[in-house]
């Protein structure tokens, strides 16, 4: 009896340095995550003009309705799910033939592990700057489009023309994304049993077999971490087109959350913008769910 | 090998990190480098604080000088000034709103000329006509008429700014355009736009473009083509700053629009112009800053020049760019005697004429001129830029609504640009729809915030 009262005086403290282990990042989570989301859908049924604080008045669900017919709301929406479909599979599929590639062993590999990861040591502020200037139209300044005058081709408006430009960002965001989720891949990779692949290739198993019948079910819980991780870095896009395109051109580039940013700080419609970013949380948040369900185990 | 790989991951990272906390630089090149390079004086300690935009290394060290010697008199009222980035685009506008909502505004900061009727309008600012009564006559017209709004002074502004046509003679001449006819205009005589469109038309070749029209995709487009509006007939926005319907989507802003837009499809703009693309010879001409002026006296390895900005085939109304930062005292200033006191003093003629030779444009002081600073300012381009600001500067519309018109404005433009670069025709239907969205726009901020 003695014994079990002192095991559930253990265990009773061993909960409470749980409780007060996890204490810091449950107080920072609600600091800078629970209390903003509070605020924003609180101050979303508010007209408030952020220059005007003292100012606010209770309009209850308008600024939804608004919403609702605001084509700029959606065309950002369309452009948020068109970059997040295409940058995800691109993103996640060139990151893993990255880190195949560099999983071999040999001479120098490290020297193109480190190549293939330094774009996601520069800022992306820098980035875009720097791949603004090489998509630049005009074949003097653009090094791309001298490059294709130089081979006879018509100078292409990558930033400029509005079937193109986000075309652009994404093959942008791509390349400087891809090394992060290799570095994660190769992690993944090197996790696997080498004796799995020796005994495949004792079976016969071309490499192609080996890479669908090894390689992709032991990645499984990897490519699931991947793909989620970019796929809610994708929903958040705001550097490039704020840099690259000012959401032109013809709102091609317009995200959400750069919307919302021109709603509340540029216009000062705070409270819209808050409406806006209420609802887009709740889509990025079943988004998350949906892709959570798609890919369990169960 | 997998915790090697994982302790590679996190080495990067934290060294990716280390580099972004490191990289502070503005978007003209201003190392911003932290606050102990871009703080004059101590922030915690002053009694009035001050926010402006940084600077070149010039302007840094006015400041600094400036913040010591009045510090060094006034040991019971110190100031201390804090450098803001101000980017491309709207950077600085955003810190402000940010400090707004907050009550955190420092006691002065400086504000974009136009957006002293929006700031103004919202009680973010206080009056300081009273500081200024003595001396306000010594200030330019365009300086006044910026910083007023429901007749009273709420900013005042150390230096002008204005925008006139440059050109590389070397690349004219090259192209047989004749720059003695270009070098004798004068106020009464300026070129047209006709003229404009006939030199970049000569001067488009396979190594450069006749001109550049776009200074960025910000403010600087409604500042820098403001004036074309007006010399065809229409301003942006109604005088009184109620409306911008019939203003800005008018016929006669579809036609000065189109004419613009005209020379993108054309192909003699670019619709994406590099940094200093008149410096580094990527065109032949330019809509450029004065504060190109200085620029190009230091580095430009051609021979360029500079005349009056080009009116309106049917009109000839001489028109031109103008406003600049002004500071102004903030509602959350704690000490509003204190800092009107430090502004009467940085804005005295000495210092206006200082200030404006750091940073290389015209000051609003007529008596700044009389000044030793200021003698570059007695003849050539600068002296033009003077005679221009004195006679034809036309300040933007003085409206509460001025932030959302510009935002509106600026993406309307790019639009317009981006679709006559693609096509390489100018769709004035295109044009029309996209000038009735910015007055739409501006009509729902205006009704929504201020018309009652």
């Amino acid at each position: 009896m003695a014994s079990k009262e002192k095991l559930s005086g253990r265990k009773r403290d061993e909960r409470i340095a749980g409780y007060v282990f996890s204490l810091p990042a449950v107080v920072l989570l609600i600091v800078f995550l629970g209390v903003p989301i509070i605020y924003t859908v609180y101050y979303s049924v508010f007209q408030y003009q952020v220059m005007r604080p003292n100012d606010i008045l209770f309009i209850g669900l308008e600024n939804y309705k608004k919403l609702i017919s605001d084509s700029d709301f959606w065309v950002s929406l369309k452009n948020t799910f068109y970059f997040t479909v295409v940058v995800v599979p691109v993103q996640c599929i060139l990151a893993l033939l990255l880190a195949m590639l560099v999983s071999k062993k040999f001479k120098g590999v490290s020297i193109f592990r480190t190549m293939y990861f330094s774009p996601q040591l520069t800022s992306m502020v820098v980035i875009s700057v720097l791949w603004t200037v090489l998509y630049n139209s005009n074949p003097n300044t653009g090094l791309i489009n001298a490059f294709l005058t130089n081979l006879g081709m018509e100078p292409i408006n990558f930033l400029t023309n509005e079937k193109t430009a986000m075309n652009s960002i994404i093959f942008m965001s791509a390349w400087q994304g891809a090394g992060y989720q290799m570095m994660i891949f190769l992690a993944g990779l090197q996790g696997i049993p080498r004796d799995q692949y020796e005994a495949a290739s004792v079976d016969g198993a071309t490499p192609f077999q080996q890479f669908w019948s090894i390689t992709l079910p032991n990645l499984k819980g990897t490519i699931k971490y991947v793909i989620m991780i970019t796929m809610i870095q994708a929903m958040k896009l705001f550097t490039q087109p704020y840099v690259m395109t000012q959401g032109g051109p013809r709102n091609s580039t317009k995200t959400m959350v750069y919307y919302i940013y021109t709603q509340g700080f540029q216009k000062g419609n705070f409270g819209y913008a808050c409406a806006v970013a209420a609802v887009f949380f709740v889509i990025v948040v079943a988004m998350s769910l949906l892709m959570q369900n798609l890919t369990s185990e169960e | 090998m997998k915790r090697k790989i994982l302790s590679t991951v996190l080495a990067m990272m934290m060294a990716s990190s280390m580099i972004a906390c490191g990289s502070a630089q503005s978007a003209d090149g201003t190392d911003n480098g932290g606050e102990a390079v871009n703080t004059a004086g101590d922030m915690d300690d002053a009694v009035i604080t001050i926010w402006s935009p940084s600077d070149k290394e010039s302007i840094e060290n006015w400041w600094a000088e400036k913040i010591d010697e009045w510090n060094s008199e006034h040991p019971d009222m110190k100031a201390a000034r804090e450098a803001i980035d101000r980017s491309d685009s709207y950077a600085y506008d955003n810190k402000i709103a940010t400090a707004v909502t907050s009550n955190d505004l420092p006691s002065i900061f400086f504000v974009d000329g136009p957006q002293v009727s929006y700031y103004a309008a919202n009680e973010i600012i206080v009056p300081i006509t009273d500081y200024f009564s003595d001396c306000i006559d010594d200030f330019d017209p365009a300086t006044q008429a910026q910083c007023t709004y429901n007749g009273e002074l709420y900013a005042i502004s150390a230096t002008q700014s204005g925008v006139a046509f440059y050109y590389n003679k070397d690349l004219l001449k090259e192209c047989g355009v004749d720059t003695d006819d270009l070098d004798s205009r004068t106020l009464d005589n300026p070129i047209t736009w006709s003229e404009m469109a006939e030199i970049a038309e000569k001067c488009t070749t396979d190594s450069y473009v006749g001109t550049h029209i776009i200074m960025d995709h910000g403010e600087g487009i409604p500042y820098a083509l403001e004036p074309m509006y007006i010399s065809e007939g229409k301003d942006y926005i109604s005088e009184d700053g109620t409306t911008a319907d019939g203003y800005v989507n008018s016929d006669e802003a579809v036609k000065t629009t189109a004419f613009l837009a005209d020379l993108i499809a054309k192909g003699y703009a670019n619709v994406d112009p590099i940094t200093d693309e008149f410096l580094n010879g990527a065109c032949a001409t330019e809509l450029g800053g004065s504060w190109d002026v200085a620029v190009l006296e230091e580095n430009a390895t051609f021979d360029w020049g500079v005349t009056y900005y080009p009116v309106a085939d049917d009109t000839k109304k001489a028109v031109s760019p103008c406003g600049d930062w002004s500071a102004a005292i903030s509602k959350d200033c704690e000490n509003v005697e204190a800092a009107g006191e430090f502004l009467s003093w940085l804005m005295n003629t000495e210092n206006v004429a200082s200030y404006a030779d750091a940073i290389a444009k015209p000051a609003t002081r007529a008596s700044a001129y009389e000044e030793e600073a200021m003698a570059a300012y007695a003849e050539g381009p600068r002296a033009m830029f003077v005679e221009q600001l004195q006679n034809t500067a036309a300040p933007r519309p003085r409206t509460p609504s001025y932030a959302t018109f510009s935002t509106d404005y600026a993406e309307a433009m790019t639009n317009i640009f981006a679709e006559a670069a693609s096509s390489k025709t100018v769709d004035e239907s295109y044009i029309k729809e996209q000038l009735d969205s910015v007055a739409d726009s501006f009509a729902e901020d205006y009704n929504t915030y201020y018309a009652n």
